[in-house]
């Protein structure tokens, strides 16, 4: 009985959460002097500072002063690529998705197929394909293009499961409802399902996007696009730097993941909230 | 004119026989009650005559549209008289089925706009006057999810009204209530009943029925064993399978 009961207008419970809560908080600034520590360590890794034998990774600062304006103007071009192919691959996601729920049978053919051919091969034979077999049917591309089309349609087919999963999400019973009120199947799917289906959809298709970040640095493969990637190679090789030129690339992809994942857990907790 | 009327419906899941070779009516401004334990087929009964479940064969007729089953194969005339059904068939489910990503009002004249096309300054005010009748216009604006179970399923009883349909079908609609929150939906198909709504209920809640319906339906494993009055069939029951059924209930209770 004494457990349940106040103490000096504190409960046992209370002083339980509050416990927990403190325990929650030293853990969480344990974590970020870790981290400043693991970061402190990475840097001397890079430091070129000499310990007895122990040699750490020489980097020309010079470089890196000089040429780290000209990378950075890459993550313009990365994002630019990767707003434009999540917006089209969202697109892509949801048909094949739509697709891969129809009952007719060549609708259904379709989807199927497309996801296969798209799973079954790497991505970046697929940017070589767009870059190398447009050109044979007249059809001459800029690099820009051909990059957004085939991670269009990479991440269209891997995305598709997504939605296809936040669709079959919603309850039978809403469907149900909706054909009872004397709804059409469209209507039922555009009104009742798709909203719903959306909030599902949003954090995952973040987490694409975050991946994409990375994955679209394949699209400087082909010469033809200035990234972030194209350019640090580009000028890595020609002063024979690669290596603290790939650097200065490695930290832009880092810090967009690092802010990207920021927005995306954000807007994760909001939906989360939201009129269930 | 019956305005329901089923005739030699049967329904197979696969070899599964839960409806066999039923036969119903409703007559206008008729309650009907139909009971029976759980796996009778009773639901399905209901759920066949909006098509939410199709018939394997036989007939539905709803306020003069019939739609006769012979094949699964259903020709485009009759999914368009299966959508006529629909409209003059109001539905109330267990669950509630309530849009929860639409506010009260927006769960009521979702149904009005988009299939009757009625202009949104007339589907409000039609709205509105449902949602008084079961009580609950200080949750215009609220959310699904902020409503106690009892409040959804008077918003989804007035949500079906607001289609203004012919006859009202209703799904066990206490079966997931708290039994506290029961008494409040019935006051609202109490009220219904009393004002002339044709209405078919599948329903556990024999004290309604027995209040309520004209008349009563017993099932049991797929067949409708006796129909009559309730205070004849809760009386003087026919069948000694309804007999049985009956005397457990009480024995429950």
């Amino acid at each position: 009985m004494q457990l349940t009961q106040s103490h000096e207008g504190v409960s046992l419970t209370q002083l339980i959460v509050k416990e927990q809560e403190r325990e929650r908080r030293l853990f969480q600034i344990k974590v970020v002097i870790s981290w400043i520590a693991l970061f402190a360590f990475l840097f001397f890794l890079f430091s070129g500072a000499q310990i007895g034998d122990f040699k750490t990774i020489q980097l020309d600062g010079s470089f890196i002063n000089e040429w780290a304006p000209f990378i950075a103007e890459g993550v313009v071009v990365t994002l630019e690529i990767c707003f434009i192919s999540i917006f089209f691959a969202s697109i892509l996601a949801l048909l094949a998705a739509l697709g891969r729920l129809s009952h007719i049978a060549p609708i259904y053919a379709l989807s199927t197929f497309y996801v296969s051919l798209i799973r079954g091969t790497p991505l970046l034979l697929q940017i070589f394909f767009w870059f190398l077999a447009l050109p044979q049917l007249g059809i001459v591309l800029p690099g820009m293009v051909a990059g957004v089309i085939a991670l269009s349609l990479n991440y269209g087919a891997y995305m598709s499961e997504i939605f296809r999963a936040g669709i079959q999400g919603v309850s039978r019973g809403q469907r149900e409802a909706a054909l009872a009120l004397g709804m059409t199947p469209g209507q039922t799917m555009r009104r009742i399902v798709l909203p719903q289906a959306f909030r599902f959809v949003v954090p995952p298709v973040g987490n694409e996007f975050i991946a994409m970040l990375k994955d679209s640095s394949l699209v400087s493969a082909t010469g033809f696009v200035q990234d972030i990637l194209w350019r640090a190679q580009k000028v890595g090789r020609a002063n024979f730097h690669t290596l603290e030129a790939l650097l200065i690339a490695a930290a832009w992809y880092w810090v967009l993941t690092l802010i990207f994942s920021a927005i995306q857990a954000r807007l994760e907790k909001r939906l989360s909230q939201g009129d269930r | 004119m019956s305005i329901i009327r089923v005739s030699h419906l049967d329904k197979l899941f696969g070899h599964l026989h839960v409806l066999k070779d039923i036969a119903l009516t409703v007559e206008p401004q008729e309650v009907v009650c139909i009971i029976g334990r759980s796996g009778s087929g009773k639901s399905t009964l209901l759920r066949c005559i909006n098509f939410l479940e199709q018939p394997t064969r036989g007939t539905i007729e709803v306020d003069g549209l019939v739609v006769d089953v012979q094949q699964h194969r259903l020709t485009n005339e009759q999914k368009q008289t299966i959508h006529e059904i629909r409209l003059c068939t109001g539905m109330v489910f267990q669950e509630f089925n309530l849009f929860p990503h639409l506010s009260v009002i927006d769960n009521l004249i979702e149904a009005p706009l988009t299939v009757k096309g009625t202009p949104r300054d007339q589907a409000i005010p039609l709205a509105e006057m449902y949602l008084d009748k079961v009580g609950l216009m200080s949750k215009r604006n609220e959310y699904p999810s902020r409503l106690s179970g009892g409040q959804k399923q008077r918003v989804a009883i007035a949500r079906a009204l607001t289609m203004e349909p012919k006859v009202m079908l209703f799904d066990e609609p206490t079966s997931a209530l708290d039994p506290e929150l029961i008494g409040e939906v019935l006051e609202v198909m109490k009220q219904l009943a009393q004002e002339g709504t044709t209405m078919l209920v599948v329903t556990h809640e024999m004290e309604f029925a027995g209040d309520v319906a004209n008349r009563v339906v017993y099932m049991d494993q797929g067949a409708i064993i006796e129909e009559g009055a309730p205070s004849q069939m809760f009386s003087a029951p026919g069948d000694p399978r309804t007999r049985q059924f009956l005397e457990r209930l009480l024995r429950a209770e």
